[in-house]
Protein backbone atom coordinates (compact mmCIF):
# COMPACT_ATOMS: atom_id res chain seq x y z
CA UNK A 1 0.00 0.00 0.00
CA UNK A 2 1.47 3.47 -0.97
CA UNK A 3 1.68 5.29 2.38
CA UNK A 4 0.32 8.49 0.64
CA UNK A 5 -3.02 6.84 1.06
CA UNK A 6 -2.90 6.21 4.59
CA UNK A 7 -4.21 9.67 5.68
CA UNK A 8 -7.41 9.38 3.02
CA UNK A 9 -7.93 5.98 4.06
CA UNK A 10 -7.89 6.97 8.20
CA UNK A 11 -10.04 9.65 7.11
CA UNK A 12 -12.95 7.46 5.36
CA UNK A 13 -12.43 5.21 8.03
CA UNK A 14 -13.29 7.85 11.12
CA UNK A 15 -15.72 9.61 9.03
CA UNK A 16 -17.23 6.05 8.38
CA UNK A 17 -18.12 5.06 12.03
CA UNK A 18 -18.48 8.06 13.41
CA UNK A 19 -20.82 9.89 10.89
CA UNK A 20 -22.43 7.54 8.77
CA UNK A 21 -23.38 8.53 5.47
CA UNK A 22 -26.96 10.06 5.71
CA UNK A 23 -29.22 8.07 3.26
CA UNK A 24 -31.18 10.63 1.74
CA UNK A 25 -34.35 9.55 2.47
CA UNK A 26 -37.50 11.82 3.52
CA UNK A 27 -39.61 9.74 6.39
CA UNK A 28 -43.31 10.39 6.70
CA UNK A 29 -45.23 9.54 10.21
CA UNK A 30 -49.13 8.71 8.32
CA UNK A 31 -50.94 9.70 11.74
CA UNK A 32 -54.07 7.51 10.36
CA UNK A 33 -52.22 4.59 8.91
CA UNK A 34 -50.11 3.90 11.67
CA UNK A 35 -46.97 3.75 9.52
CA UNK A 36 -43.75 5.26 8.82
CA UNK A 37 -43.58 6.08 4.61
CA UNK A 38 -39.79 5.92 3.32
CA UNK A 39 -39.07 8.27 0.20
CA UNK A 40 -36.29 7.37 -1.51
CA UNK A 41 -34.14 10.96 -1.74
CA UNK A 42 -33.28 10.10 -5.53
CA UNK A 43 -36.09 8.56 -7.21
CA UNK A 44 -38.90 11.15 -4.94
CA UNK A 45 -41.09 7.32 -4.69
CA UNK A 46 -42.06 5.80 -1.58
CA UNK A 47 -39.35 2.59 -1.24
CA UNK A 48 -41.09 1.49 1.83
CA UNK A 49 -43.25 1.34 4.35
CA UNK A 50 -42.91 0.60 8.36
CA UNK A 51 -45.62 -0.72 10.48
CA UNK A 52 -44.87 1.67 13.76
CA UNK A 53 -47.92 1.44 16.28
CA UNK A 54 -50.88 3.66 16.85
CA UNK A 55 -50.86 7.21 15.77
CA UNK A 56 -47.42 7.74 15.14
CA UNK A 57 -47.04 12.17 15.01
CA UNK A 58 -43.65 13.56 16.01
CA UNK A 59 -40.25 12.17 14.19
CA UNK A 60 -36.84 13.19 14.14
CA UNK A 61 -33.66 12.00 13.93
CA UNK A 62 -30.09 11.96 15.96
CA UNK A 63 -27.63 14.46 15.59
CA UNK A 64 -25.35 11.91 13.87
CA UNK A 65 -28.68 11.20 11.57
CA UNK A 66 -27.88 7.42 12.67
CA UNK A 67 -31.23 6.59 14.34
CA UNK A 68 -34.85 7.90 13.34
CA UNK A 69 -37.31 8.89 16.83
CA UNK A 70 -40.94 8.32 16.33
CA UNK A 71 -43.48 9.15 18.96
CA UNK A 72 -46.48 7.08 18.80
CA UNK A 73 -49.01 8.75 20.63
CA UNK A 74 -51.49 6.26 21.67
CA UNK A 75 -48.65 4.07 22.88
CA UNK A 76 -47.11 6.39 24.94
CA UNK A 77 -43.91 5.71 23.28
CA UNK A 78 -41.07 6.73 21.18
CA UNK A 79 -40.09 4.14 19.05
CA UNK A 80 -36.53 3.93 17.55
CA UNK A 81 -35.72 2.72 14.02
CA UNK A 82 -32.85 2.49 11.73
CA UNK A 83 -32.68 4.77 8.88
CA UNK A 84 -30.78 2.20 6.93
CA UNK A 85 -31.84 -1.58 7.83
CA UNK A 86 -35.50 0.59 8.46
CA UNK A 87 -35.47 -2.32 11.66
CA UNK A 88 -36.75 -0.93 14.84
CA UNK A 89 -34.45 -0.95 17.03
CA UNK A 90 -35.89 -0.35 20.68
CA UNK A 91 -38.83 1.65 22.09
CA UNK A 92 -39.05 3.41 25.42
CA UNK A 93 -42.14 5.41 27.42
CA UNK A 94 -41.75 8.77 26.26
CA UNK A 95 -44.87 10.18 28.87
CA UNK A 96 -48.54 10.68 28.33
CA UNK A 97 -49.79 11.60 24.23
CA UNK A 98 -46.11 12.62 23.09
CA UNK A 99 -47.01 14.34 20.35
CA UNK A 100 -44.52 16.88 18.48
CA UNK A 101 -40.38 16.61 19.23
CA UNK A 102 -36.96 18.10 18.63
CA UNK A 103 -33.65 16.73 18.91
CA UNK A 104 -31.17 18.53 20.91
CA UNK A 105 -27.61 18.38 19.18
CA UNK A 106 -26.45 16.62 22.91
CA UNK A 107 -28.64 13.80 21.67
CA UNK A 108 -31.58 14.27 24.34
CA UNK A 109 -35.24 14.52 23.15
CA UNK A 110 -37.08 17.64 23.74
CA UNK A 111 -41.28 16.44 23.95
CA UNK A 112 -44.44 18.14 24.42
CA UNK A 113 -46.70 16.04 26.45
CA UNK A 114 -50.13 17.49 25.23
CA UNK A 115 -52.06 15.52 28.00
CA UNK A 116 -50.08 16.85 30.62
CA UNK A 117 -48.93 19.99 30.84
CA UNK A 118 -45.62 19.72 30.54
CA UNK A 119 -42.67 18.73 28.44
CA UNK A 120 -40.09 15.85 29.11
CA UNK A 121 -36.24 15.57 28.02
CA UNK A 122 -35.59 11.96 27.40
CA UNK A 123 -31.65 10.53 27.11
CA UNK A 124 -32.90 8.26 24.00
CA UNK A 125 -29.56 5.97 24.12
CA UNK A 126 -30.74 5.32 27.85
CA UNK A 127 -35.11 5.61 27.25
CA UNK A 128 -34.48 7.43 30.64
CA UNK A 129 -36.46 10.54 31.65
CA UNK A 130 -33.71 13.14 31.71
CA UNK A 131 -36.36 16.41 33.30
CA UNK A 132 -39.61 17.53 33.61
CA UNK A 133 -40.62 21.01 32.60
CA UNK A 134 -44.24 22.49 33.69
CA UNK A 135 -45.61 24.59 30.74
CA UNK A 136 -49.17 25.70 29.48
CA UNK A 137 -52.10 23.53 28.97
CA UNK A 138 -51.85 21.63 25.32
CA UNK A 139 -48.30 22.03 24.73
CA UNK A 140 -47.31 21.62 21.23
CA UNK A 141 -44.48 22.40 19.06
CA UNK A 142 -40.81 22.28 20.17
CA UNK A 143 -37.73 24.10 18.87
CA UNK A 144 -34.31 23.68 19.97
CA UNK A 145 -31.83 26.92 19.07
CA UNK A 146 -29.04 25.37 16.58
CA UNK A 147 -26.46 25.79 19.82
CA UNK A 148 -28.70 24.25 22.04
CA UNK A 149 -28.46 26.37 23.76
CA UNK A 150 -32.42 27.40 24.27
CA UNK A 151 -35.65 25.66 23.94
CA UNK A 152 -39.09 26.79 23.22
CA UNK A 153 -42.07 24.80 23.65
CA UNK A 154 -45.83 26.26 22.35
CA UNK A 155 -48.71 25.98 24.93
CA UNK A 156 -51.83 26.16 22.53
CA UNK A 157 -54.76 26.47 24.85
CA UNK A 158 -52.35 29.22 26.60
CA UNK A 159 -51.19 31.19 24.02
CA UNK A 160 -47.30 30.62 25.01
CA UNK A 161 -43.94 30.49 24.02
CA UNK A 162 -41.94 28.66 26.63
CA UNK A 163 -38.44 29.54 26.15
CA UNK A 164 -36.37 27.27 28.06
CA UNK A 165 -32.89 27.42 29.46
CA UNK A 166 -31.34 24.23 28.28
CA UNK A 167 -28.71 23.92 30.55
CA UNK A 168 -30.93 23.64 33.73
CA UNK A 169 -33.91 22.54 31.62
CA UNK A 170 -35.50 25.99 33.61
CA UNK A 171 -38.07 28.64 31.94
CA UNK A 172 -35.88 31.88 30.85
CA UNK A 173 -39.21 33.41 29.77
CA UNK A 174 -43.14 32.54 28.73
CA UNK A 175 -44.09 35.05 25.56
CA UNK A 176 -47.30 35.67 24.69
CA UNK A 177 -48.41 35.16 20.83
CA UNK A 178 -51.38 35.27 19.29
CA UNK A 179 -54.50 32.53 19.85
CA UNK A 180 -53.08 28.33 19.45
CA UNK A 181 -49.64 28.77 18.81
CA UNK A 182 -48.42 25.72 16.78
CA UNK A 183 -44.98 25.40 15.87
CA UNK A 184 -41.83 27.50 16.16
CA UNK A 185 -37.89 27.70 14.56
CA UNK A 186 -34.84 29.63 15.57
CA UNK A 187 -32.28 31.22 13.41
CA UNK A 188 -28.87 29.87 12.66
CA UNK A 189 -28.11 32.33 15.84
CA UNK A 190 -30.33 31.53 18.22
CA UNK A 191 -31.38 35.10 18.60
CA UNK A 192 -34.64 35.70 16.81
CA UNK A 193 -37.25 32.31 16.58
CA UNK A 194 -40.80 32.53 14.52
CA UNK A 195 -43.87 31.02 15.78
CA UNK A 196 -46.97 29.95 13.91
CA UNK A 197 -50.82 30.67 16.04
CA UNK A 198 -53.14 28.56 14.14
CA UNK A 199 -56.53 30.55 15.66
CA UNK A 200 -55.37 33.61 14.99
CA UNK A 201 -53.97 33.23 11.61
CA UNK A 202 -50.52 34.88 12.60
CA UNK A 203 -46.91 34.33 12.04
CA UNK A 204 -44.52 35.97 14.74
CA UNK A 205 -40.93 36.99 15.00
CA UNK A 206 -40.19 37.08 18.35
CA UNK A 207 -36.47 38.57 19.66
CA UNK A 208 -35.56 36.22 22.66
CA UNK A 209 -33.65 38.10 24.43
CA UNK A 210 -35.95 40.38 25.14
CA UNK A 211 -38.69 37.79 25.12
CA UNK A 212 -40.62 40.51 23.10
CA UNK A 213 -42.75 39.82 19.30
CA UNK A 214 -41.00 42.29 17.38
CA UNK A 215 -42.90 41.74 14.49
CA UNK A 216 -46.33 39.94 13.04
CA UNK A 217 -47.72 38.82 9.81
CA UNK A 218 -50.91 37.24 8.90
CA UNK A 219 -51.56 34.34 6.29
CA UNK A 220 -53.66 36.08 4.46
CA UNK A 221 -56.90 33.88 4.09
CA UNK A 222 -59.36 33.45 7.15
CA UNK A 223 -58.94 29.53 5.63
CA UNK A 224 -55.56 29.27 6.48
CA UNK A 225 -54.40 28.08 9.76
CA UNK A 226 -50.95 28.17 9.96
CA UNK A 227 -48.93 24.84 11.41
CA UNK A 228 -45.13 24.18 10.71
CA UNK A 229 -42.86 26.82 10.15
CA UNK A 230 -39.01 26.88 8.51
CA UNK A 231 -36.62 29.19 7.44
CA UNK A 232 -34.31 29.18 4.26
CA UNK A 233 -30.98 28.39 3.97
CA UNK A 234 -29.81 31.84 4.10
CA UNK A 235 -32.53 32.93 6.75
CA UNK A 236 -34.16 34.81 4.60
CA UNK A 237 -37.37 33.43 3.35
CA UNK A 238 -40.17 31.61 5.66
CA UNK A 239 -41.99 28.81 4.46
CA UNK A 240 -45.29 28.14 6.64
CA UNK A 241 -47.55 25.39 6.24
CA UNK A 242 -51.06 26.93 5.06
CA UNK A 243 -53.46 24.05 7.21
CA UNK A 244 -56.46 24.23 5.22
CA UNK A 245 -55.54 27.17 2.91
CA UNK A 246 -53.84 24.01 1.06
CA UNK A 247 -51.07 26.05 0.25
CA UNK A 248 -47.34 26.82 1.60
CA UNK A 249 -47.09 30.37 2.48
CA UNK A 250 -43.82 32.38 1.33
CA UNK A 251 -42.87 35.32 3.65
CA UNK A 252 -40.17 37.35 3.76
CA UNK A 253 -38.29 36.77 7.10
CA UNK A 254 -37.95 40.30 7.62
CA UNK A 255 -41.37 41.74 7.02
CA UNK A 256 -43.28 39.04 7.19
CA UNK A 257 -44.77 40.06 3.97
CA UNK A 258 -46.23 37.33 1.76
CA UNK A 259 -44.34 36.48 -1.16
CA UNK A 260 -46.46 33.97 -3.11
CA UNK A 261 -48.37 30.62 -2.16
CA UNK A 262 -47.92 27.64 -3.44
CA UNK A 263 -51.00 25.33 -3.61
CA UNK A 264 -49.94 22.30 -2.29
CA UNK A 265 -52.60 19.33 -0.90
CA UNK A 266 -55.29 19.49 1.74
CA UNK A 267 -54.56 20.40 5.22
CA UNK A 268 -51.05 20.97 5.29
CA UNK A 269 -49.05 20.85 8.21
CA UNK A 270 -45.68 19.31 8.05
CA UNK A 271 -42.74 21.10 6.44
CA UNK A 272 -38.94 19.80 6.23
CA UNK A 273 -35.85 21.64 4.31
CA UNK A 274 -33.21 20.12 2.74
CA UNK A 275 -29.90 21.01 4.60
CA UNK A 276 -29.13 22.38 1.17
CA UNK A 277 -32.08 24.55 1.32
CA UNK A 278 -32.93 23.57 -2.43
CA UNK A 279 -35.79 21.44 -1.87
CA UNK A 280 -38.62 21.62 0.78
CA UNK A 281 -41.19 18.62 1.75
CA UNK A 282 -45.11 19.10 2.71
CA UNK A 283 -47.34 16.78 4.51
CA UNK A 284 -50.84 17.09 2.73
CA UNK A 285 -53.58 15.53 5.78
CA UNK A 286 -56.05 15.28 4.08
CA UNK A 287 -55.18 14.38 0.66
CA UNK A 288 -52.67 11.79 1.74
CA UNK A 289 -49.90 12.94 -0.15
CA UNK A 290 -46.03 15.00 0.44
CA UNK A 291 -45.31 17.79 -2.18
CA UNK A 292 -42.17 18.32 -3.17
CA UNK A 293 -41.28 22.09 -3.87
CA UNK A 294 -38.53 23.74 -5.69
CA UNK A 295 -37.26 26.48 -3.61
CA UNK A 296 -35.62 28.51 -6.28
CA UNK A 297 -38.99 28.29 -8.21
CA UNK A 298 -40.91 28.09 -5.46
CA UNK A 299 -43.11 25.07 -7.14
CA UNK A 300 -44.48 21.97 -6.74
CA UNK A 301 -42.39 19.45 -8.72
CA UNK A 302 -43.77 16.27 -7.47
CA UNK A 303 -46.22 14.75 -5.30
CA UNK A 304 -45.68 11.60 -4.01
CA UNK A 305 -48.57 9.33 -2.37
CA UNK A 306 -48.04 8.20 1.29
CA UNK A 307 -50.17 6.75 3.71
CA UNK A 308 -53.54 8.25 5.62
CA UNK A 309 -53.10 11.79 7.40
CA UNK A 310 -49.14 11.89 7.11
CA UNK A 311 -48.11 14.06 9.63
CA UNK A 312 -44.30 14.44 10.68
CA UNK A 313 -41.41 14.64 8.18
CA UNK A 314 -37.72 14.57 8.39
CA UNK A 315 -34.97 14.45 6.20
CA UNK A 316 -31.77 12.07 6.65
CA UNK A 317 -29.60 14.56 4.78
CA UNK B 1 -67.21 15.59 43.27
CA UNK B 2 -64.87 18.07 41.80
CA UNK B 3 -61.69 16.95 41.70
CA UNK B 4 -59.44 19.97 40.95
CA UNK B 5 -56.01 18.24 40.25
CA UNK B 6 -54.28 21.72 38.20
CA UNK B 7 -55.65 23.37 41.26
CA UNK B 8 -53.79 20.84 43.78
CA UNK B 9 -50.32 21.36 42.13
CA UNK B 10 -50.78 24.97 41.11
CA UNK B 11 -49.71 26.56 45.12
CA UNK B 12 -46.25 25.36 45.36
CA UNK B 13 -44.91 26.14 41.07
CA UNK B 14 -46.71 29.38 41.83
CA UNK B 15 -44.78 30.19 44.48
CA UNK B 16 -41.69 29.26 42.16
CA UNK B 17 -43.07 31.58 39.60
CA UNK B 18 -43.50 34.51 41.06
CA UNK B 19 -40.76 34.95 42.92
CA UNK B 20 -38.92 34.63 39.44
CA UNK B 21 -41.52 36.06 37.01
CA UNK B 22 -42.12 39.06 39.77
CA UNK B 23 -39.29 41.10 38.39
CA UNK B 24 -40.65 41.65 35.22
CA UNK B 25 -44.75 41.43 35.83
CA UNK B 26 -46.64 43.67 37.87
CA UNK B 27 -48.89 40.70 39.68
CA UNK B 28 -52.61 40.75 38.81
CA UNK B 29 -55.42 39.46 40.47
CA UNK B 30 -59.78 39.46 38.75
CA UNK B 31 -62.20 38.00 40.44
CA UNK B 32 -65.55 36.90 39.19
CA UNK B 33 -68.86 36.38 40.65
CA UNK B 34 -70.91 33.36 39.46
CA UNK B 35 -74.74 33.65 40.27
CA UNK B 36 -76.83 30.53 39.35
CA UNK B 37 -79.59 27.88 39.46
CA UNK B 38 -80.12 24.44 39.76
CA UNK B 39 -78.23 23.19 36.85
CA UNK B 40 -74.53 22.57 38.25
CA UNK B 41 -72.87 22.54 34.20
CA UNK B 42 -71.88 26.30 33.91
CA UNK B 43 -70.67 26.16 37.12
CA UNK B 44 -68.41 22.90 36.27
CA UNK B 45 -67.08 24.68 32.98
CA UNK B 46 -66.41 28.09 35.01
CA UNK B 47 -64.34 26.48 37.61
CA UNK B 48 -62.50 24.30 34.86
CA UNK B 49 -62.00 27.44 33.22
CA UNK B 50 -60.44 29.35 36.35
CA UNK B 51 -58.12 26.34 36.72
CA UNK B 52 -57.12 26.92 33.31
CA UNK B 53 -56.50 30.69 33.62
CA UNK B 54 -54.61 30.44 37.27
CA UNK B 55 -52.36 27.65 35.75
CA UNK B 56 -51.62 30.20 32.63
CA UNK B 57 -51.24 32.91 35.47
CA UNK B 58 -48.52 31.30 37.03
CA UNK B 59 -46.34 31.88 34.18
CA UNK B 60 -47.48 35.59 34.17
CA UNK B 61 -48.08 36.51 37.89
CA UNK B 62 -52.12 37.06 37.15
CA UNK B 63 -54.79 35.14 39.67
CA UNK B 64 -57.94 33.95 39.37
CA UNK B 65 -60.75 33.99 41.78
CA UNK B 66 -64.62 33.15 41.79
CA UNK B 67 -67.17 34.22 43.98
CA UNK B 68 -70.48 32.44 44.39
CA UNK B 69 -73.11 34.27 44.90
CA UNK B 70 -76.67 32.93 46.62
CA UNK B 71 -79.95 33.61 44.88
CA UNK B 72 -80.69 35.68 48.46
CA UNK B 73 -77.86 37.43 48.46
CA UNK B 74 -78.15 38.59 44.52
CA UNK B 75 -79.62 41.96 45.16
CA UNK B 76 -77.28 43.32 47.99
CA UNK B 77 -73.95 42.28 47.33
CA UNK B 78 -71.51 44.27 46.39
CA UNK B 79 -70.49 44.09 42.61
CA UNK B 80 -67.30 46.82 42.29
CA UNK B 81 -64.86 44.35 43.26
CA UNK B 82 -65.68 41.93 39.79
CA UNK B 83 -64.68 41.93 36.49
CA UNK B 84 -67.55 40.31 35.41
CA UNK B 85 -70.46 38.35 36.19
CA UNK B 86 -71.40 35.01 34.70
CA UNK B 87 -75.19 33.85 34.92
CA UNK B 88 -77.23 31.12 35.04
CA UNK B 89 -80.36 32.21 36.02
CA UNK B 90 -83.89 33.09 34.36
CA UNK B 91 -84.52 35.61 31.74
CA UNK B 92 -85.76 37.96 34.24
CA UNK B 93 -83.10 37.91 36.39
CA UNK B 94 -80.30 38.27 33.77
CA UNK B 95 -82.04 41.07 32.17
CA UNK B 96 -82.17 43.18 35.50
CA UNK B 97 -78.76 42.45 35.86
CA UNK B 98 -77.79 44.18 32.85
CA UNK B 99 -79.72 46.89 33.94
CA UNK B 100 -78.57 47.40 37.22
CA UNK B 101 -75.20 47.22 36.15
CA UNK B 102 -74.53 48.38 33.01
CA UNK B 103 -70.82 49.10 32.90
CA UNK B 104 -70.30 45.46 33.97
CA UNK B 105 -69.90 42.20 31.07
CA UNK B 106 -72.71 39.94 32.06
CA UNK B 107 -72.14 36.79 30.55
CA UNK B 108 -75.37 34.68 29.60
CA UNK B 109 -74.19 30.73 30.26
CA UNK B 110 -77.88 29.10 29.59
CA UNK B 111 -80.37 31.31 27.98
CA UNK B 112 -81.09 30.64 24.52
CA UNK B 113 -83.92 33.71 24.20
CA UNK B 114 -84.04 35.01 20.89
CA UNK B 115 -85.10 38.50 22.11
CA UNK B 116 -82.22 39.01 24.32
CA UNK B 117 -80.42 38.80 21.36
CA UNK B 118 -82.58 41.24 19.09
CA UNK B 119 -82.90 43.72 22.07
CA UNK B 120 -79.50 44.05 21.80
CA UNK B 121 -78.15 44.79 25.45
CA UNK B 122 -75.21 46.34 25.48
CA UNK B 123 -73.27 44.59 28.35
CA UNK B 124 -74.52 41.03 27.63
CA UNK B 125 -72.36 38.55 26.54
CA UNK B 126 -74.66 35.42 25.22
CA UNK B 127 -72.01 32.47 25.16
CA UNK B 128 -74.36 29.72 24.84
CA UNK B 129 -75.92 30.04 20.87
CA UNK B 130 -79.79 30.89 20.60
CA UNK B 131 -82.33 29.27 19.89
CA UNK B 132 -82.20 30.90 15.84
CA UNK B 133 -79.08 29.72 15.75
CA UNK B 134 -79.86 25.88 16.77
CA UNK B 135 -83.06 25.82 14.41
CA UNK B 136 -80.68 27.28 11.41
CA UNK B 137 -78.22 24.81 11.62
CA UNK B 138 -80.70 22.03 11.80
CA UNK B 139 -82.24 23.44 8.55
CA UNK B 140 -78.90 23.82 6.61
CA UNK B 141 -78.45 20.14 7.66
CA UNK B 142 -81.61 19.07 6.71
CA UNK B 143 -81.48 20.65 3.16
CA UNK B 144 -78.29 18.14 3.15
CA UNK B 145 -80.13 15.60 4.43
CA UNK B 146 -84.29 15.93 4.64
CA UNK B 147 -84.75 12.70 6.41
CA UNK B 148 -83.23 13.55 8.89
CA UNK B 149 -83.24 13.74 12.67
CA UNK B 150 -80.85 16.24 13.70
CA UNK B 151 -80.46 18.40 16.64
CA UNK B 152 -77.71 21.07 17.27
CA UNK B 153 -75.63 21.86 20.12
CA UNK B 154 -72.86 24.06 21.14
CA UNK B 155 -70.10 21.14 22.21
CA UNK B 156 -70.76 17.19 22.51
CA UNK B 157 -68.30 15.31 24.64
CA UNK B 158 -67.21 12.89 21.54
CA UNK B 159 -65.76 15.95 20.11
CA UNK B 160 -62.44 15.89 19.37
CA UNK B 161 -61.40 18.04 16.04
CA UNK B 162 -59.57 21.27 16.55
CA UNK B 163 -58.31 20.01 20.17
CA UNK B 164 -62.14 19.40 21.29
CA UNK B 165 -60.50 15.95 22.22
CA UNK B 166 -57.85 17.52 24.93
CA UNK B 167 -60.70 19.73 26.60
CA UNK B 168 -62.99 17.13 26.62
CA UNK B 169 -60.42 14.96 28.38
CA UNK B 170 -59.45 17.55 30.91
CA UNK B 171 -62.93 18.65 31.87
CA UNK B 172 -63.75 14.87 32.17
CA UNK B 173 -60.82 14.72 34.45
CA UNK B 174 -61.56 17.20 36.77
CA UNK B 175 -65.45 17.74 36.77
CA UNK B 176 -66.20 13.38 36.67
CA UNK B 177 -69.04 14.50 34.31
CA UNK B 178 -69.05 15.03 30.34
CA UNK B 179 -69.02 18.59 29.16
CA UNK B 180 -72.08 19.62 27.40
CA UNK B 181 -73.03 23.23 26.09
CA UNK B 182 -73.54 24.84 29.55
CA UNK B 183 -70.05 23.34 31.32
CA UNK B 184 -69.02 24.60 27.92
CA UNK B 185 -70.42 28.27 27.64
CA UNK B 186 -68.79 28.48 31.52
CA UNK B 187 -65.72 27.47 30.73
CA UNK B 188 -64.94 29.96 27.31
CA UNK B 189 -67.09 32.95 28.95
CA UNK B 190 -63.84 32.49 31.93
CA UNK B 191 -60.95 31.41 29.03
CA UNK B 192 -62.19 34.79 26.91
CA UNK B 193 -61.98 36.83 30.14
CA UNK B 194 -58.46 35.31 30.96
CA UNK B 195 -57.26 35.21 27.76
CA UNK B 196 -57.27 39.01 27.51
CA UNK B 197 -56.31 39.96 30.51
CA UNK B 198 -53.43 37.94 29.97
CA UNK B 199 -52.75 40.04 26.80
CA UNK B 200 -54.07 43.06 27.30
CA UNK B 201 -53.32 43.66 31.35
CA UNK B 202 -57.37 45.11 31.49
CA UNK B 203 -58.88 44.69 35.05
CA UNK B 204 -61.42 47.47 34.67
CA UNK B 205 -64.37 45.85 33.88
CA UNK B 206 -66.16 48.67 31.29
CA UNK B 207 -62.68 48.34 29.38
CA UNK B 208 -62.92 44.53 29.29
CA UNK B 209 -66.43 44.63 27.94
CA UNK B 210 -65.43 46.91 24.93
CA UNK B 211 -62.29 44.58 24.07
CA UNK B 212 -64.10 41.44 24.42
CA UNK B 213 -67.09 43.23 22.16
CA UNK B 214 -64.67 44.81 19.40
CA UNK B 215 -61.47 43.18 19.49
CA UNK B 216 -61.67 39.31 20.61
CA UNK B 217 -60.28 36.44 18.48
CA UNK B 218 -61.22 33.64 20.93
CA UNK B 219 -60.06 30.25 20.12
CA UNK B 220 -63.06 27.95 22.05
CA UNK B 221 -61.47 25.02 20.66
CA UNK B 222 -64.12 24.40 17.98
CA UNK B 223 -61.67 25.40 14.89
CA UNK B 224 -62.93 28.84 14.23
CA UNK B 225 -61.55 32.11 15.91
CA UNK B 226 -64.75 33.29 17.55
CA UNK B 227 -66.09 37.23 18.42
CA UNK B 228 -69.44 38.96 19.08
CA UNK B 229 -72.13 40.39 16.95
CA UNK B 230 -73.63 43.80 17.36
CA UNK B 231 -76.49 41.74 19.49
CA UNK B 232 -74.03 40.28 22.04
CA UNK B 233 -74.39 36.07 20.19
CA UNK B 234 -71.06 34.85 20.39
CA UNK B 235 -70.04 33.47 16.88
CA UNK B 236 -69.38 30.07 16.72
CA UNK B 237 -69.88 26.67 14.74
CA UNK B 238 -72.20 24.46 16.33
CA UNK B 239 -72.68 20.56 16.02
CA UNK B 240 -75.15 18.44 14.41
CA UNK B 241 -75.96 15.44 16.39
CA UNK B 242 -77.87 12.44 15.42
CA UNK B 243 -78.63 9.84 17.91
CA UNK B 244 -75.92 10.94 20.12
CA UNK B 245 -73.42 10.86 17.06
CA UNK B 246 -71.52 14.01 15.69
CA UNK B 247 -73.11 13.69 11.99
CA UNK B 248 -71.64 17.40 10.57
CA UNK B 249 -70.68 20.79 12.03
CA UNK B 250 -72.64 23.81 10.84
CA UNK B 251 -72.39 26.43 8.97
CA UNK B 252 -73.08 22.85 6.30
CA UNK B 253 -70.56 22.90 3.93
CA UNK B 254 -71.71 23.63 0.53
CA UNK B 255 -75.31 25.00 1.72
CA UNK B 256 -74.74 27.53 4.49
CA UNK B 257 -75.42 30.93 2.87
CA UNK B 258 -73.08 33.14 3.23
CA UNK B 259 -70.97 30.24 4.37
CA UNK B 260 -69.77 31.53 7.62
CA UNK B 261 -70.86 31.92 11.16
CA UNK B 262 -73.49 34.65 10.25
CA UNK B 263 -75.03 31.95 8.34
CA UNK B 264 -76.32 30.98 11.60
CA UNK B 265 -78.89 32.57 14.02
CA UNK B 266 -80.44 36.58 13.96
CA UNK B 267 -77.75 39.62 13.31
CA UNK B 268 -79.57 42.67 13.87
CA UNK B 269 -80.45 44.36 16.65
CA UNK B 270 -84.56 45.38 16.72
CA UNK B 271 -84.79 48.79 16.85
Amino acid sequence: MKLYLLPLLLYLFASNTVNAAPTGRIFVTNERSNTVSVISGDSLAVEETIEIGERPRGIGLSPDGTELYVAVSEENKIKVIDPVSLKILREFEAGSDPETFAVHPNGNIYISNEDDAKATVFNPKTGEQVAEIRVGLEPEGVAISPDGRRVIVTSESTNMLHVINAEDNTIESNILVGSRPRAATFTQSGNIAYATAEISGEVVKVDIASAKVIKKGTTGDSSSKPKDVVLSKDESTLYVAGGRANKVVVMDADSLEIIKKIPVGKRVWGLAISKDGKRLFTTDGVSSTVSVIDTDKNEVIKIVDVGKFPWGIVIND
Amino acid sequence: MIKRHIAHMLPGVMMLLLVSNSVFAESIEVTFAYIGQADPNPLLGVQQGLDEANLQGQFLNQRYKLDIISNENMSKNDYSKYIAILTSVDSDTFTKLTESLPDMPIFNLSLKDDNLRTSCIRNALHIIPSNSMISDAVKQWKMKKAESDANAYAWHPDFVKFAARDLNKRFKKSANVEMNDYSWAGWAAVKMTSDTVARTNITDPAKLLTYLRTELIFDGQKGSDMNFRETGQLRQPMLLVENNNIVAEAPVRGIAKPPTLDSLGTLNCQK
